[in-house]
């Protein structure tokens, strides 16, 4: 028996499974395309409701509570950045995935890396630019209010060190991280397709 | 025929004709069972969105497979974000390697040998993976270099270390693996 002849054996011991095939009508699958597009409109409301929940927020902190100049700066910057999340959140909705009808298996491989990727890097920006708004706000909030509570300014400084944690160093350093993991593929794969053309 | 009805019908075609296969190239992707329903369902999906603008430029077949293949691929790198520990994608050797132990019987343990089959299949790149899968459904290289997007010369190639990884693993009853 010689061995080149195995891969057949496995092959026919690979067609032995599979037998169930899953049926789905047309119109199942009709309704279940809505349910998907009714599912992202969803989530998409969720994550811009809740930006527009922090931008009404620091808008009527800025024009109803006493304000200093830390928290005014705060505020200004925090409405610019969730502003800008917001539209972000929005126009996601409009960019177009790749479509797996209309490029190859490679090239569809490489772009759904570069857009894994691009995920990452938005994200590492996202979140390092949220902590700044947020900490001068805690600070100049922490300064206006030391007298009225004892609580306030430990609470503030320890919010400063929680938003400075999350925001600023563990959320961007475990997204670049997973940026890395993305490019480095992206980069295997072009010098694997390199090396075959040459 | 209206659009919709021709859409309906190119489905009902493709689901007859290549579901078996769809449903094996799920569990190339996908070791988890509900996750692979999912897949299996998001695969049947795409093909049917797919068919609204099927133009003949290539044949249904590297259609189906090409369509099937990128949905499953999306699906892979979902996963492998959302799972704290996913597997980093291997190549072929290096899958191999991982998965050690000595060389399966297929015809003494049906189940072990595909059990193995499946286990180093899922450990590997998606491009790699596409290769062996299609390899498997007796796709020739051509075919497979068509749908792939690679050249003939590097499918070739990939189905020979392919070949070659399955002698290793797998042997027939009354001889050891090479």
């Amino acid at each position: 028996m010689g061995c080149d002849e195995l891969p057949d054996d496995l092959k026919i011991l690979w067609k032995e499974t599979g037998r169930d095939r899953p049926v789905f009508s047309p119109d199942q699958l009709r309704q279940q395309t809505e349910q998907m597009r009714a599912k992202r409109r969803k989530s998409d409301m969720i994550g811009a409701a809740v930006m527009v929940i922090f931008v009404a927020s620091y808008t009527i902190i800025f024009f109803f509570t006493p304000n200093n100049a830390l928290t005014m700066a705060g505020s200004i910057l925090s409405v610019l950045v969730c502003s800008a999340w917001l539209i972000d959140i929005l126009a996601k909705r409009r960019r177009v995935a790749p479509d797996p009808a209309e490029i190859d298996s490679a090239r569809f491989y490489r772009a759904e890396l570069e857009r894994a990727r691009d995920n990452h890097r938005t994200l590492v920006w996202r979140l390092a630019l949220l902590a700044p708004p947020f900490i001068l706000w805690d600070i100049g909030f922490a300064r206006i209010f030391a007298k009225a509570a004892w609580f306030i300014e430990p609470l503030m400084w320890f919010d400063c060190v929680f938003l400075l944690a999350v925001f600023a160093v563990f959320g961007p350093l475990k997204h670049l991280k997973s940026m890395r993991k993305y490019q480095d593929r992206i980069a295997a794969l072009d010098s694997a397709s390199r090396s075959n053309v040459q | 025929m209206d659009r919709t009805e021709t859409q309906d019908e190119f489905y009902r075609k493709v689901a007859e004709e290549y579901g078996a296969a769809l449903d094996r190239m799920a569990y190339g992707y996908e070791a988890e069972p509900d996750l692979r329903r999912d897949l299996s369902q998001e695969i049947h999906l795409a093909l049917w969105r797919s068919f609204g603008k099927f133009n003949g430029r290539c044949s249904l077949r590297t259609w189906v497979y090409r369509v099937a293949h990128n949905v499953a691929t999306s699906h892979v790198i979902r996963q492998a974000k959302s799972k704290r520990n996913a597997p980093v994608f291997q190549s072929l050797e290096e899958a191999e390697a991982q998965a050690g132990g000595e060389s399966v019987e297929i015809s003494a343990d049906r189940t072990q040998a595909l059990a193995r089959l499946f286990a180093l299949i899922q450990l590997l790149d998606p491009l790699d993976r596409q290769v062996i899968l299609a390899y498997l459904e007796d796709l020739d290289a051509e075919s497979i270099a068509e749908i792939t997007g690679l050249s003939a010369a590097n499918v070739w190639s990939k189905i020979h270390r392919i070949k070659s990884v399955l002698v290793r693993r797998f042997h027939r009853g009354g001889r050891d693996g090479l």
